[in-house]
């Protein structure tokens, strides 16, 4: 039978039949299918996930804004809130950003908390504070980077060079460094005696505070790093197909390990920031980091099998958990509820993100 | 076994940090003693320097298991521990690895079973869930010493010491009560809390507490949180409740360790127009009340698990409480939790421990 | 099946496809990639939902919503890229997802010994059904998916080119199992790219193109060649391989030196000269070591032993990165697994060996990537346009042009290509044949491995037989001839 049940493309002869099934593409540029349903050329390049994904993540936090604002009114809307919100946000943020990095780049940390925690306590030792007394500041803010890059240095060559699973090397990390903080801080809170790092990193520039500054400047960084340059361009091959990444001449051990040493300053740039927020460095900081950082790239859009990552989406990701903590409480409502309102938006990010990507999703 | 031995280890290499933190402790623990009348047990043992309960008897074997020291009243608890069984040359100390894992405990206390100790000191991780292998123990005729978390039958030790979490909320409150009387603040007084790990019965005790108490003088707590006793998450949850609430009268903060977060959200926000009361007692809020930037804290003593110790040396060597008629040691003692303000501060500060 | 119609956002992959086997015939699946062969397989096995028409099985209308559906129903699919479990063994594999139980336990010796019977009606009884499946070859893999298929009791077994990955003599084995199938009443949809595979086993044809049937139920011994080759291109193809060019001046000085090469247990004492615009065609049986040489030449595996010059300079061994910086270009054998980034945009998998070029003050130009792709796929005509489209979205042939895009943008003197036509139609083969005459003709030294004899002997200048991890010869190809080369392959075998 050779009636054409339901077609629109007429029945035609050669011509017809070469761009039948293939593209009708009017550019090269374009290269997207006529009915527009897949992400766009321009807002792809722009935003690196799906487009779809990331205005799934902008609904989800308009309305938990919008929540916030129909519960809570002006002390939600207020100014003074929303640096809060990002304040709080800030410290997390930066380790979900370099965390994405990993994530991309086909691996996982696990060590984040720890890591942040050894760092904070390193930097504020006696020894270490009595130096930045003596010569400035600046010299706890070098230490916690210096301790960072370290123990991401250690975690990368752990798994590039020594073939560690990603999982084990960090879980071996997560362990000694934590214990490593114990034993510096000899599980006693370090509070910071030089008022300057607290003052420069707590204070507010043109209002705004300078731990948002940062967070912006890292995240802003991270997007042109992942986005606009070779090394960007090279995690996502590593994390996508490292077989092909390597037959392409990337040296992908080495790419590798350079991305846990970045997430490692990204800990000891968190480090510095919770130091200034709470005064004080101590073994306890960091707890469960891991996987805050974990759930917020993966609601993001990153895939967590690597090969494809995005900024912007973690950026997101962060601020949608921050404001949903903020949004509790000023409801005054207890931290159980919070949990479990955290549990079901990982669910339903996750469930949005695979329906998009279904939807998005190449045929054959 | 082994991790009993990998924790000795361990400690040589932090033996100075240890010994210098544990000297100091224990001399502030003995010489204040005698001023300080709210503690019953460290009365009793002090007054027994005039009796023979203090000259070394046969020696004894003490396993001591308590969570990690991951907190710093708890890593006081451990080292005043410690330092108190090293007064007594007839006492041999086992020291289990601190654990947060209620079944590694339990695994610990298996082992001085094995060991047969002569006595267990046991400041368990989940008091329900290390009952059971105290039972044991007890059964096996070794007197168990509980501290602080209770266990869930009254078989399962010979001798319980706690703080008394209720009463820290009683104090908090009550002394909110009379802020809130001398300051004509009325009974729509604001009060916050920000509460410790909220799954814990001790922190439901002393919120349950701090209620009873606001109630007698009509107040209430307006508002809540809870952070996880680090000083990030107090940190955190202060941030978040101070835009919450714009006006504030009275704020309780449960513990001093989460309370440098908590403070320096505080100082983050500029906002200092309620009274600031804390819990525990360590020697950092002290010196805020000394310097005004608190207006007192709710002490809840480190001293226990020492306490512990010099009652289980008592147990196994069939002693009594020399200052009490009664010849066998209690059953329960509850510590007090006496505030620490401006007026009192000089005299609690050596007490107080450094987080 | 009738008139089924498969819409993917953007693309008709089906359009109108008629398809009719009767039990106990092999029917050929013909079209060039992207034809909609593999759509029409997913559809039939469960994996698509037809957008409009019916399919009959046995006389009643029947609907497949997934594979479960199809497998109950007696159709099994041998998909290309196996879909086995490496790490289980070949008796678990046979009975993946259903396992012999008993009392709710797996009956591993109930198992073993079925699917040791199945093996055996498959013509392997020498393999083990304890073996892990990860260590068995690409045959071997084959015949664990046809025991699984057989298992579900198929009556209608679809085989998604089956012999890709085999050489002749187990083709041959292939063909008798498929025979004997057939005998058996079962009704076999076989799809290949190769004609002369077609003309042996096939009772039937079917071509497909543009997703649409162009002829159906055609007889084999009835249709020559020539018109099966039309109504797949649309156009007539009457020679497969371009003209050679002038064969190199002997005396010009050779690009690419390979002297003593050894790999342990792969291959060894590896020697041969590459000059500049000469094709050199390694032939061999699968294991015979060709790949692993080539791979070894390019730095991704390390020698032993041995020296590759390019130009006179030594390279450093195992060292990729070397040998690109020394103008080597490499086309691995598993395009999708080795070379490609499978969903990223066509631009980005070709400058993916380019980037230091692209990068301006540290940041990529991608408007510049994109220009230069689009220049390259337009040069090799890879269909459809578009450098944003993502390059699995593409056939094998235009995926291999994107491959070979990859290294003419970079710029090499010396092209590897292991395999260059696996998974690539008749019409796109050709295209591939001068593409790589054309870059010879640039004076880019070509060295390939193939399977395929007839593709060595007629696309290379010299080629070199390789057997058992050695050169057995070594000469031009007008000299010698598919025999000559089976000969000394199965010589160096027994050797």
């Amino acid at each position: 039978m050779s009636a054409q049940t339901k077609t629109g493309v007429p029945e035609g002869g050669g011509e017809a039949a070469k761009n039948a099934g293939g593209m009708a593409a009017p550019a090269d540029r374009a290269g997207e299918p006529r009915d527009g349903s897949r992400r766009s050329g321009p807002l792809a390049g722009l935003m690196s996930g799906s487009a779809g994904h990331l205005l799934g993540l902008v609904i989800a936090l308009l309305l938990l804004c919008l929540i916030g604002l129909v519960t809570a009114g002006d002390r939600f809307a207020d100014f003074d809130n929303m640096m809060t919100i990002l304040r709080l946000a800030s410290v997390i943020g930066v380790i979900s950003v370099g965390m994405t990095f990993v994530i991309t780049g086909g691996g996982i940390d696990l060590s984040v908390g720890a890591i942040v925690a050894l760092a904070s306590v390193w930097a504020t030792t006696l020894a270490t504070q009595t130096m930045g007394a003596d010569i400035h500041w600046i010299v706890m803010v070098t230490t916690a980077l210096l301790v960072g890059a370290g123990c991401g240095l250690v975690n990368g060559v752990l798994i590039a060079y020594g073939k560690m699973a990603p999982f084990i090397a960090t879980l071996a990390m997560l362990a000694a460094a934590r214990g490593l903080a114990e034993i510096i801080s000899d599980k006693k809170t370090q509070v910071v005696t030089e008022r300057g790092l607290v003052d420069f990193f707590g204070g507010e520039v043109l209002g705004i505070p300078v731990l948002v500054i940062v967070f912006a400047l890292v995240a802003a960084g991270a997007w042109v790093l992942l986005n606009r340059t070779a090394f960007g361009r090279r995690t996502l091959a590593v994390g996508g197909n490292p077989e092909a990444a390597r037959l392409a001449g990337i040296n992908v051990k080495r790419h590798t390990a350079i991305l846990y040493v970045l997430l490692g300053v990204a800990c000891g740039i968190a480090a510095v920031l919770l130091l200034a927020r709470t005064t004080a460095g101590t073994s306890t900081h960091g707890g469960l980091y891991e996987l805050e950082a974990i759930a917020a790239v993966v609601i993001g859009g990153t895939l967590l099998s690597g090969g494809r990552g995005t900024i912007v989406g973690t950026v997101f990701g962060v601020l949608i958990f921050t404001t949903l903590t903020n949004v509790f409480t000023l409801n005054n409502l207890d931290t159980s509820t919070q949990a479990v309102a955290k549990g079901a938006i990982i669910v339903a990010a996750v469930l949005l993100q695979q329906r998009v990507a279904a939807r998005n999703g190449t045929g054959g | 076994m082994r991790r009993i031995t990998g924790r000795a280890s361990l400690r040589v290499l932090t033996r100075v940090g240890v010994a210098v933190a544990a000297v100091s402790l224990a001399a502030a623990c003995t010489s204040n003693t005698p001023e300080n009348e709210g503690n019953d047990s460290e009365n009793n043992g002090q007054a027994n320097a005039a009796s023979s309960n203090d000259d070394p008897g046969e020696t004894v074997v003490i396993g001591f298991s308590g969570p990690e020291a991951d907190h710093g009243w708890l890593a006081a608890i451990n080292s005043a521990a410690e330092a108190e069984a090293e007064k007594y040359s007839d006492i041999d100390l086992r020291v289990a690895e601190g654990t947060n894992d209620p079944s590694q405990q339990i695994s610990h206390i298996e082992t001085f079973i094995n060991e047969g100790v002569d006595a267990i000191v046991l400041l368990p991780t989940d008091g329900a869930a290390l009952t059971e292998i105290a039972t044991e123990a007890m059964e096996a005729g070794i007197p168990v010493v509980n501290v602080d978390r209770e266990f869930s039958s009254e078989f399962a030790a010979r001798t319980t010491i706690l703080g008394d979490n209720y009463g820290m909320g009683v104090s908090a409150g009550t002394y909110a009560c009379g802020l809130i009387e001398e300051n004509n603040l009325g009974s729509d007084a604001v009060v916050a809390e920000i509460a410790g790990i909220d799954s814990l019965p001790l922190t439901q005790d002393r919120s349950q507490g701090f209620k009873d108490a606001l109630a007698a003088c009509g107040a209430d707590v307006d508002h809540r949180v809870a952070a996880e006793f680090t000083v990030e998450s107090g940190e955190a949850v202060a941030s978040n409740l101070l835009q919450a609430v714009r006006e504030i009268d009275i704020i309780w903060n449960h513990d001093d360790d989460q309370g440098i977060g908590v403070k320096a959200a505080f100082d983050n926000a500029n906002r200092d127009e309620f009274f600031f009361i804390g819990g525990a007692g360590s020697a950092n809020a002290m010196r805020w009340i000394q310097e005004g930037e608190m207006e007192a804290t709710i002490l809840y003593p480190p001293t226990q698990a020492a306490d512990g110790i010099r009652l289980a040396r008592l147990l196994a060597q069939d002693k009594g409480m020399s200052d009490l008629v009664q010849v066998e040691v209690p059953r329960r003692i509850v510590l007090n939790a006496p505030v620490v303000n401006a007026d009192n501060v000089e005299e609690y500060l050596p007490l107080g421990f450094e987080s | 099946m009738r008139g089924i119609v498969k819409q993917f956002p953007g693309v008709r992959a089906l359009d109108g496809i008629d398809l009719e086997v009767t039990a106990g015939e092999v029917h050929c699946l013909l079209g060039q990639n992207g034809a909609g062969k593999s759509t029409l397989i997913k559809t039939l096995s469960g994996a698509h939902q037809p957008d409009a028409g019916q399919i009959h099985w046995q006389g009643e209308e029947v609907r497949l919503p997934n594979p479960q559906a199809a497998l109950h129903h007696g159709i099994a699919t041998i998909y290309q890229e196996l879909d086995l479990v490496d790490g289980l063994t070949v008796a678990e594999n046979i009975y993946l997802g259903h396992e012999r139980t008993r009392w709710g336990l797996t009956a591993r010796a109930d198992a073993a010994t079925s699917a040791a019977a199945l093996l055996h009606r498959l013509g392997h009884p020498e393999m083990s059904p304890a073996k892990e499946v990860g260590r068995l070859s690409a045959a071997g893999k084959q015949i664990v998916s046809m025991a699984r298929a057989l298992s579900h009791d198929a009556r209608l077994i679809v085989m998604d080119e089956p012999s890709a990955v085999l050489d002749q003599e187990e083709v041959g084995r292939l063909f008798g199992v498929i025979r004997e199938l057939a005998a058996q009443g079962i009704a076999i949809v076989y799809i290949s790219h190769r004609l002369e595979e077609i003309r042996e086993i096939g009772d039937r044809i079917t071509v497909l193109k543009d997703g649409r049937t162009v002829a159906t139920g055609l007889d084999v011994a009835d249709t020559p060649t020539p018109d099966i080759i039309r109504l797949m291109t649309g156009r007539s193809i009457d020679y497969v391989f371009p003209e050679r060019g002038a064969v190199p001046d002997p005396a010009t000085a050779p690009v690419l030196e390979v002297s003593g090469l050894t790999r342990r247990k792969e291959f060894t004492d590896i020697s041969f000269a590459v000059r500049p615009g000469e094709i050199v065609g390694l032939a061999g049986l699968v294991g015979s070591g060709r790949s692993e040489i080539l791979e070894t030449v390019y730095g991704a595996r390390r020698a032993s032993a041995g020296t590759v010059r390019v130009e006179g300079r030594e390279l450093p061994p195992g060292r990729v990165g070397a040998a690109m910086a020394a103008g080597i270009g490499f086309c691995p054998e598993e395009r999708k697994s080795q070379a490609l980034l499978l969903h990223d945009p066509v631009y980005r998998n070709i400058s993916l060996a380019s980037l230091a070029r692209f990068t301006r003050r540290g940041f990529l130009d991608a408007d510049g990537e994109r220009n230069a792709a689009a220049e390259h796929t337009r040069a090799l005509d890879v269909r459809p346009t578009g450098v944003e489209r993502a390059v699995n979205t593409l056939s094998g042939g235009n995926q291999q042009k994107v491959v070979l895009a990859r290294w003419l943008l970079r710029g090499c003197k010396v092209l590897l290509l292991d395999e260059p036509t696996r998974g690539v139609d008749v019409g796109a083969r050709s295209e591939i044949y001068t593409l790589i005459r054309d870059l010879a003709a640039q004076g880019i030294a070509v060295v390939m491995v193939s399977s395929e004899i007839e593709e060595v002997i007629g696309l290379a200048d010299r080629v070199l037989v390789v057997s058992d991890g050695r050169i057995v010869s070594d000469g031009p190809a007008d000299e010698i001839d598919e025999h000559g080369v089976l000969d000394l392959v199965m010589e160096g075998d027994v050797a």
